[in-house]
This record gives C-alpha cells, structure tokens and sequence, in this order.
C-alpha cells in the first residue's frame, strides 16, 4: 500500500515537473514571416521528366500577390532557386491567384495567394538524393495593413530512383 | 515507527506534487490570458463606415512605441528635390504618415488625409507623407501621388528615418506630433476616417498654443475672413 502511494506520488511530482517544463519551454514566439515552406521529401524517376512541387502556407488571415499581381505597383511572388548537381530544372509553373478585395476597396480586385499555394518545379535529375536551395520572395498584407516584403530562404528535397 | 515516517515522506510528496501541478495549472492560465490579450491586440476588425469599410488599427509587429516621446528628426527631399525637415513645422500639428506605392490600405486613407489637411489648415495642420519604397522609383510615387489627389509633401525616405521611428515592420504608419514636437499618438494600419480625424483633433489640442509660421498664419487669417465671408 505504501509503495503504491509513494509510486503515485512520484508520477504525479514528475508529471507535474513535466508539465511545467512545457510551460516554460511553450513556444511564444512569434512567426517571422507570414508564409512558410512545407519541405516534403519527394521521390522522382531518374533521368526522367518529373515535377517536384514545392508547398507553401500563407499564414490565416494574410495574403500575399500571386505571381501576376494585378497592378504593376504590387511586388509579385518571385521564388529564385539555385543550380544543383544532377539536377536539370525547367521554368516553375506558378499557381493561379485567387480574386480577392480589400472590403474597404470592393471594386479593386488584387490578384493573391492564401492558405496553401504549390510551386511546379520540373526536372530531369540524375538517380540519387537532391537538394536545391532557394528563396521566396513575397510581400504580404492582412485585411488593414501591409508588411513590407520579406525573402523565405527554402531547401527543397528529393530523391531520384 | 519507519512506516510513519514513509507515510510522511509519501504525503509530503504528494504535496509538493499536487502544489507544482497548480502552479503549472496557474501558469498556463496566465500565458493563455496573455496570449489572448496578444491576440486581441492584433485583431483587425472591419468596421462598416457610410457604406465603405475600414479595418481597425493593428499591433502587429508595430515596433517600439513612440507615445509621449520627442518625435525623432529628420531632413527629407520632396519628389521635386526640395528639402523639408520637421523642424520646418516647429510649434506646428503634424502628422507624419509612412507610406509605400504596394500597400493598398495606405492608398485608402491617404485622399482622407488630404481632405483633413484642408478641413483643419486653419489650425495649423500639416501633413507629411513619408515614402518607404524608395526603390520603387520616383515615377511609380508620383503616380500614386497623382491618383490619391494628395497635395501635401511628399518625402522621400532614407532608410535611417524607418529606423528613428522604430523599424516601420507594418504600414501604413502615423505618427501624430503635437506643437511640442511630441507623438501624441501613433497608429499601425488603416483606421476609420473617424479615428484619423479624432486623433488630429487630439493632436491639434495638444501641446499648448499654436506659433504659426508667417506663412500659416497668412492662410489661417485668409481662411478665417473666407469663413466669415461665408457666414456672411
């Protein structure tokens, strides 16, 4: 019986540690950037046209301009990536944006990317594990204010078989 | 004897136990108020106003605050090359709006603040639209210039004046200086056509007396004998 209580006791000392260190260890920091990369291993056929799609998120309640912004004074999403050993890439193929209004300029329709938009990259890549470095380059905005633009560095991952 | 004192040190235990899991229980109570107050604070909300909406001023990331602080200096050239500093308005209202040829809401409230900028001359007012997309070219500025109707100057920034005013990581951004040099307030993101005007007129209150500029004061008495003319 005693030992049974002190093996409670001691669970309920290390939970409570436990969950403490959670607390202290939770994460308050606050995202950087208002899009993130979604770095999914992904597997090709060697020396075969492929296309690796590159994920991206768009924090709730943000956008950012799609690749043809609707006016030449809006900064586009531009993603840049590096030349790679054994990897041939084409031209990205960029999503199509979505209609959006700001409410207080109902008549002027921006042209943006929210929640999750993919990025096509086609390659032909040598058999073997790859990886391109990157960057994304974005200027996003909420429903009343805009956040001047920022640059996403990426590393893109996949292996060809 | 032995068995009382197990027993004891067994309760003890559980004592501290149960005391750290309420602190535990405290603590993530706090951090989650704290972090609703956080999320709070960053809310936008669209308020509907005379058939168009607006979005409430937002915190998010608005840098350091600027509040009750000597609104820092600065010496600018206009889009036609003339230099205008700060100090040019000394005793003078201002308010200082950042600006940039990709920000949308910014294009909103710039044609009411050139409406302001008329209504309340009178008073002194002047107002300074500070361009923060410098390399977007002095050709893309003047064309928003052109299509917001706005009159007021117009500077061009030169990356240490975003720094003096706390990192601009949002915009648009106001920055509300009274008479005294002084930010009255400070705002982050579009706000109603009400909130602008009611924090001019705060502005416009605060600071003590006006000291005119000979110039100003010319265009207030001529505003002045305008009115009255009128009511006349």
């Amino acid at each position: 019986m005693n030992l049974r209580a002190f093996v409670i006791a001691g669970v309920m000392v290390a939970g409570a540690l436990g969950l403490g260190a959670q607390q202290f260890g939770g994460s308050d920091a606050k995202p950087k950037g208002y899009v993130t990369f979604a770095p999914e291993p992904q597997v090709v056929k060697a020396g075969k046209a492929s296309v690796v799609e590159l994920r991206f998120q768009v924090r709730d309640g943000f956008h950012v301009n799609s690749h043809t912004p609707s006016s030449e004074l809006l900064i586009p999403t531009v993603i840049k990536l590096q030349p790679a050993d054994g990897v041939k890439a084409a031209e990205v193929v960029y999503p199509a944006g979505t209609k959006f209004s700001f409410s207080f300029e109902p008549k002027e329709k921006l042209d943006v990317y929210t929640g999750t938009f993919i990025i096509k990259l086609p390659v032909v890549a040598s058999a073997g594990d790859h990886t391109v470095e990157g960057s994304l380059h974005y200027q996003a905005c909420d429903t009343a204010a805009c956040y001047p633009p920022k640059t996403l560095p990426i590393q893109v991952l996949f292996t060809a078989k | 004897m032995d068995d009382v004192k197990r027993m004891a040190f067994v309760v003890g235990l559980m004592v501290v136990g149960i005391s750290l899991m309420l602190w535990a229980g405290w603590h993530n109570l706090r951090e989650r108020k704290l972090a609703m107050q956080r999320a709070q604070e960053s809310k936008v909300e669209l308020i509907p106003q005379g058939g168009a909406a607006a979005g409430g001023p937002t915190s998010e990331g608005d840098g350091p605050k600027m509040k009750g602080k000597a609104a820092p200096a600065f010496t600018l050239t206009t889009l036609d090359g003339k230099k205008v500093s700060l100090s040019d308005y000394k005793g003078r209202p201002v308010l200082v709006n950042f600006w940039a040829t990709w920000c949308g809401p910014c294009k909103v409230e710039m044609p009411w603040f050139e409406e302001f900028h008329k209504q309340y001359a009178a008073q002194g007012l002047e107002i300074l639209g500070l361009a923060d997309d410098v390399d977007a070219g002095k050709d893309a500025i003047a064309k928003v210039v052109t299509k917001t109707g706005v009159t007021y100057p117009i500077l061009l920034t030169d990356g240490k004046v975003q720094t003096a005013y706390g990192g601009l990581e949002v915009l648009p951004m106001s920055f509300y200086v009274d008479k005294s040099g002084t930010v009255v307030v400070q705002t982050a993101g579009l706000g109603t056509k009400d909130e602008i005007e009611t924090n001019i007129k705060k502005t416009i209150a605060s600071g003590g007396a006006a000291s005119l500029a000979p110039s100003v004061s010319k265009a207030v008495v001529a505003a002045g004998m305008l009115q009255t003319a009128g009511a006349r």
